[in-house]
């Protein structure tokens, strides 16, 4: 709902998803801040903001394939590993960084590609389990390959960025680069659902059968679901290779790809606002344990990392449960509802 | 093959099983332009089944059917709706997640451009062209009388007003002949008289010929043109409305003797 005395004057201003001036006005200075906090903030939490950009823009894809178009995928970690991958390659032959990210990105659509041909034509269950299986080939195809292709089983180090010389290695430096690019993630993610693709990804995902009836090509959308989800991997991928400066195939397992689904189903699965309240809310709760863990070890008890692992894998699982029991429109339809609440008062909603 | 003869829409002599069930034997069926055109029948009659061949979504055993005197028989749903031919769907088939516009606006898919690259970017082209095809929704919108619900979520709206959505997603596939399967079942009197107008307006201002399935014969008899009955698979009566009433067969067959009593 709008306050009152917002109105358009043409359809472009209506598409906007800023709607009103004070809304543009929170985003300028959230920016502001984000784009300062560098001056403002230790290497440890500039490295934490730039991990949590990385996986916002993974998961801004799995919104795109599961969120949009329906079709579920197990395997994003996977193609996360693809960009990776395919960074750390092209980098080592010299490949300028700026080249680099969208290679990977188009490697990794392509290699997605190659999944969904068979996956668009199978749906719910079978569809779960044939994404799964790339999560599974995955590390087995890396390490059954040459040791001087991608590394085998001790990976393969990737050089820091430079941009036109001006080198991108700090931390200061590549907290403003994932910044950029997950800022422009998430202007792409705004755009998808009004355009033509997205509702055609809307309408596949609400009911392929009457989709087909209408004239949507509905495994043509399912496989470009599967590719546009995979691009923003790639790219989440190739800042993941620059950021840890090492690829080694233990880091993209099915369990990041549960965690990158967990915090899509909490953030609210069918609106790109969405992953950013999953991925804030889900990297909080993984920070607050770890915190937690490390008073415990400081003040002698012998909680070993497992049992943090474990308990957060626990505390992932409830939070999962909890969303989709109580809102499965996540977070997201939360602040929607809360802001209508607001506006409405004392009226009640409805 | 033959020389036209004013039908839009044609089947001939479509035979169509499921398992032992043959559900149409040797049914033929032409539509004429700017009429409306009823198919009545008791339940299991073989009418949607009929209708979905003339759209693609069941491929009949034998027979052919032919749009704007082309066969057709080949041709795929898609391929069906490109060509102009427009359904409406028994029952609720609309996108429940989306509002009453984008439901609309994904009739006009086929007829928009624009792949991965504009759709990420939001390219000028995009937005020119968003603009332009909103602007053709809201004709329909305005038509459909459903401008306080245009940004909707289709799920929470009654099923006549989800039943009005289905009706401009297919008019924004720019139809030249509509097919409406049940339209009206599960409608109060209001919803339904609405509809008949809307389907009228439909055949006089947009010109579109229009076939549908109705079981009240009240709403048949005051908007159709043309009727055709059928019973277990095959065509027991065809003609205007007036004539099918009287029919005998049609009397006992569909109407029930009951009704014929009252
Ligand atoms: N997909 C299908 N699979 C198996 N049998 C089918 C299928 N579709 C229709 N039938 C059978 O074909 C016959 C004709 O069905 P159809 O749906 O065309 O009837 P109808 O006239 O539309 O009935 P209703 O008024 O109930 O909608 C029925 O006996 C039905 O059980
Ligand atoms: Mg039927």
């Amino acid at each position: 709902m709008r306050p009152t005395g917002v109105y358009f004057e043409n359809f472009a201003a209506e598409a906007r998803v800023l709607e009103t001036r004070r809304a543009r006005l929170w985003l300028v200075a959230l920016c502001i801040l984000l784009v300062a906090l560098p001056m403002l903030a230790g290497p440890w939490l500039l490295g934490q903001l730039t991990y949590a950009f990385i996986t916002l823009i993974a998961v801004y894809g799995l919104f795109v394939t599961v969120g949009m178009a329906g079709q579920i995928n197990i395997a994003q970690s996977a193609f996360v590993g693809v960009g990776a991958f395919s960074a750390a390659k092209l980098s080592g032959l010299g490949v300028p960084f700026w080249l680099v990210i969208p290679a990977a990105a188009l490697i990794t659509g392509a290699v997605s590609v190659l999944f969904a041909l068979p996956a668009a034509r199978v749906r719910g269950f079978y569809l779960a389990l044939t994404t799964l299986a790339a999560q599974v080939m995955f590390p087995i195809v890396i390490l059954a390959l040459p040791m001087s292709w991608l590394g085998g089983l001790v990976g393969m180090p990737v050089v820091s960025p430079d941009l036109f010389g001006l080198s991108l290695g700090g931390p200061r430096g590549f907290y403003w680069l994932a910044l950029a690019f997950a800022a422009a993630a998430t202007w792409c993610a705004f755009n998808l659902p009004r355009s033509r693709l997205g509702r055609a990804m809307r309408a596949v995902h609400d009911n392929d059968t009457a989709a087909s009836v209408m004239g949507i090509p509905v495994t043509r959308i399912k496989i470009e679901a599967f590719f546009v989800g995979a691009l923003f991997a790639g790219v989440a991928g190739a800042l993941t290779a620059y950021f840890l400066q090492f690829v080694t195939v233990s880091s993209f397992t099915l369990f990041a790809s549960v965690w990158y689904l967990g915090m899509l189903i909490v953030g609210g699965i069918h609106s790109p606002l969405g992953p950013i309240l999953g991925v804030a809310f889900i990297t909080l709760i993984q920070e607050g344990l770890h915190a937690i863990s490390n008073a415990l070890l400081q003040s002698g008890s012998n909680i070993g990392g497992g049992a943090v692992f474990a308990l957060s894998s626990i505390l992932l699982a409830l939070c999962i449960l909890i969303a989709l029991i109580f809102e499965p429109r996540g977070l997201a339809h939360l602040w929607q509802t809360a802001k209508t609440t607001f506006r409405l008062w004392p009226f009640p909603r409805n | 093959m033959t020389p036209a003869n004013g039908s839009i829409l044609e089947a001939r002599d479509l035979c169509l099983r499921f398992g032992a069930v043959e559900a149409l034997r040797s049914v033929s069926l032409a539509v004429q332009a700017g009429s409306i055109h009823a198919l009545i029948g008791p339940n299991g009659a073989g009418k949607s089944s009929l209708l979905n061949c003339l759209s693609g979504f069941y491929r009949p055993w034998s027979g052919a059917v032919l749009f704007q005197d082309e066969d057709i028989s080949t041709a795929r749903p898609p391929m069906r709706s490109t060509l102009g031919i427009g359904r409406t769907f028994q029952g609720i088939q609309t996108y429940p997640s989306m509002t009453a516009r984008d439901n609309i606006l994904t009739g006009f898919h086929s007829r928009m451009s624009g792949g991965v690259f504009a759709a990420l970017f939001r390219t000028p082209a995009l937005i020119r062209q968003e603009e332009a095809f909103t602007a053709r929704a809201e004709e329909i919108i305005a038509f459909l009388e459903l401008e306080q619900d245009r940004h909707r979520v289709v799920g929470d709206m009654s099923y006549g007003l989800r039943k009005r959505v289905d009706l401009g997603r297919a008019l924004a596939t720019d139809p030249k002949i509509l097919i409406m399967d049940e339209p009206m079942a599960g409608m109060s009197p209001e919803e339904k008289g609405d509809l008949a107008r809307f389907i009228l307006d439909i055949r006089d201002h947009f010109g579109i010929p229009v076939v549908l399935v109705e079981h009240d014969m009240d709403v048949v008899m005051d908007i159709s043109d043309r009727v055709t009955v059928l019973e277990f698979g095959e065509v027991i009566a065809e003609g205007p409305p007036e004539r099918i009433a009287d029919d005998e067969r049609v009397i006992t067959a569909y109407l029930g003797a009951a009704e014929v009593a009252v």
